[in-house]
């Protein structure tokens, strides 16, 4: 297949395991040394405690890390396999991703560091953005420099970044954990809104605080 | 966007350093090798005679003594062989002397001139007149003369002035009859002679080689083997201090003081050559200054580099700014350098054109500066490209 014009339908693990786990260390874990596959249009909550590799799952998806065994495949083609172009395809056409971390560039006005990306990918015009900001609630925040957000209003602005691109897959490495309820619920209907747009499949790891998915069927996976 | 992002690191002091560094070591280099081209054609178009040397060997108490006919000092076949094999000889050729009597004289102003001569003969590829005027015909029977032009002289300033008689001009030279006696096996014969021409190479008096083996076989004594006392040697490279070595290792002089200003030129050249050389090292000094505050640059971004590739920037569109800076910084360098070459180069342009050289290596200057910079661009865009490479990941 190929990564930059097909939609991507589904990912597939097989027995993957991360490098610096044991067969003890993954105990009863769905995902890890299984066949499993996420579908596109699906929900999929991603439970686990701390240090069960949630960021590691979404780096490897992401193809950001490969130190694991076993294989990941997208639509059948071996993780492995893709180049570095086609690593960029991959994230700007197929998979997106809101890293736990945010990775927001604190030089950069919060707005700017959305539009970052959307100039990569043209995905939404500049009102699509302010309106997004508008209904998080941090609208008066977008001139700001990044750096001198609070962590909550962070993770808002890099989850508008994350969804300003075309998607198959969003992967949201705990995405509200430091968002209220009633953000929350802003924030988890924007993210399947979009997705529903998209057909597109909704990964979302969290420890305690789950992002709220409204609606859908949503598939609870221990880690 | 990205601009603003990487921007932040740059360090104004590393590249300015760089820059500054490689204007210096360039423009050297550009200078130098400016000065060498025009030395080049100044050294080709300043003589023609240069690439002519003739040997002889030294005349010693030994040969005096010897009464002249002694063998000492003319070369052996051994010695001729010995330098055809040099480098630096072309072509080799041989002066072969009458081996009879000449006596020349000429009716001129009303007063009659009259004095023994000498002739010698060599191949025809080193006479350097018209060879159409200097041919001889037995049946014709006029010989043609090769004068060094230094004779004109001593006769227009020495010989006329003191004697009162007119100067000559080499055309009214050309006009003056006249008679040539030869004799010796037991012949005599009176040939009419013209000069046929001045030569600037050949310090002799010169007939054709056709009239020489003639007049040999008719009035020569052919008693022994004649072997040459003197040598014309065209040289390949000019200033070569090859040469001077080989003549005083096998004690032999050289006529020639266009020797010493071939040297002049030639340590000129060699000095040129480790001037360049400096300002080579220079530049690829200022080049290593350059990789290194890159690689310090792409280090300090490596965050912000791993951060665009996960957003989904291709290692070219971040790389992009990275060669967008090394080049604008080297055509910067390149323009620069070969404005101060090209204003350097002016001090000499004048002393040049006075050897009757043009100095055109603009072209070369300016070809060269660019081949360099360009080479130099292209290796610090590899080597950026696998920096990027490296942080990316």
């Amino acid at each position: 297949m190929s990564l930059t014009s097909e939609r991507l339908s589904r990912i597939t693990f097989e027995n993957v395991i991360p490098d610096v786990f044991t067969r003890e260390d993954v105990g009863a874990s769905q995902i890890w040394l299984r066949d499993f596959s996420f579908e596109r249009g699906k929900h999929y909550l991603v439970e686990a405690a701390s240090g069960s590799g949630k960021s590691s799952m979404c780096s490897f998806i992401y193809h950001n890390r490969n130190d694991y065994r076993g294989k990941i495949s997208y639509d059948g083609r071996d993780a492995r396999s893709l180049t570095a172009d086609e690593v960029s395809g991959l994230r700007c056409q197929h998979i997106a991703l809101l890293p736990q971390e945010l990775r927001l560039f604190g030089e950069l006005s919060a707005i700017d560091n959305v539009r970052l990306k959307n100039n990569l990918t043209g995905h939404f015009t500049e009102e699509d953005i302010l309106g997004m900001f508008e209904r998080l609630g941090i609208a008066d925040r977008a001139e700001r420099p990044a750096s001198q957000l609070s962590i909550g209003q962070m993770q808002r602005v890099a989850l508008i970044r994350a969804l300003c691109q075309p998607f198959d897959f969003i992967l949201l490495d705990e995405p509200v954990s430091h968002l209220d309820e009633a953000n929350n619920l802003i924030a988890a209907q924007l993210v399947s809104e979009t997705a529903a747009r998209q057909n597109a499949g909704v990964i979302a790891t969290s420890v305690g605080n789950h992002l709220l998915l409204p609606g859908k069927d949503t598939v609870h996976l221990k880690l | 966007m990205i601009i603003t992002l990487l921007r932040r690191n740059i360090s104004k002091w590393q590249l300015g350093a760089y820059g500054v560094a490689c204007l210096t070591g360039l423009s050297i280099l550009l200078v130098s090798l400016c000065f060498y081209a025009d030395l080049r054609s100044a050294q080709s178009t300043e003589n023609a005679s240069s690439d002519y040397i003739v040997l002889s060997k030294p005349v010693s108490v030994l040969s005096v003594i010897g009464g002249g006919t002694s063998t000492a000092n003319s070369f052996s076949g051994a010695e001729i062989e010995d330098l055809k094999r040099q480098p630096w000889a072309k072509r080799v050729g041989e002066f072969t002397s009458a081996d009879f009597n000449i006596s020349a004289s000429v009716e001129f102003a009303g007063r009659g001139l009259s004095t023994a001569l000498f002739f010698e003969s060599l191949p025809d590829e080193f006479i350097d007149i018209d060879l159409t005027d200097f041919r001889f015909e037995p049946s014709q029977g006029e010989i043609p003369v090769l004068v060094p032009r230094d004779y004109l002289a001593l006769y227009n300033y020495g010989f006329a002035a003191s004697r009162g008689m007119p100067q000559l001009s080499e055309e009214i030279i050309r006009q003056v009859p006249i008679q040539i006696a030869v004799y010796g096996n037991g012949h005599y014969d009176i040939f009419p002679a013209r000069i046929a021409g001045l030569s600037s190479r050949l310090n002799t008096i010169a007939v054709p080689e056709s009239f020489m083996s003639w007049a040999n076989e008719r009035y020569g004594k052919a008693t022994s083997e004649r072997k040459p006392s003197r040598l014309i040697v065209e040289l390949s490279s000019p200033g070569d201090p090859a040469i001077a070595e080989w003549l005083e290792e096998n004690d032999i002089e050289s006529s020639d003081d266009q020797l010493i200003s071939d040297r002049t030129i030639y340590l000129a050249g060699l000095a040129a050559t480790v001037v360049g050389a400096i300002g080579a090292v220079i530049a690829a000094l200022a080049v290593m200054i350059l990789l290194l505050s890159l690689f310090l640059l792409v280090q300090k971004n490596s965050d912000k580099i791993r951060d665009l590739t996960l957003l989904g920037y291709t290692r070219r569109q971040v790389g992009k700014f990275y060669y967008r800076l090394v080049i604008i910084i080297n055509s910067t360098v390149t323009i620069g350098a070969i404005a101060v070459a090209l204003i350097v180069s002016r001090i000499w342009q004048d002393a040049l054109s006075s050897f009757g050289a043009t100095g055109n290596s603009y072209v070369l200057v300016i070809a060269s500066a660019i081949i360099i910079m360009a080479i130099v661009t292209a290796i610090s865009v590899m080597a950026c490209s696998k920096m990027i490479k490296r942080a990316s990941r």
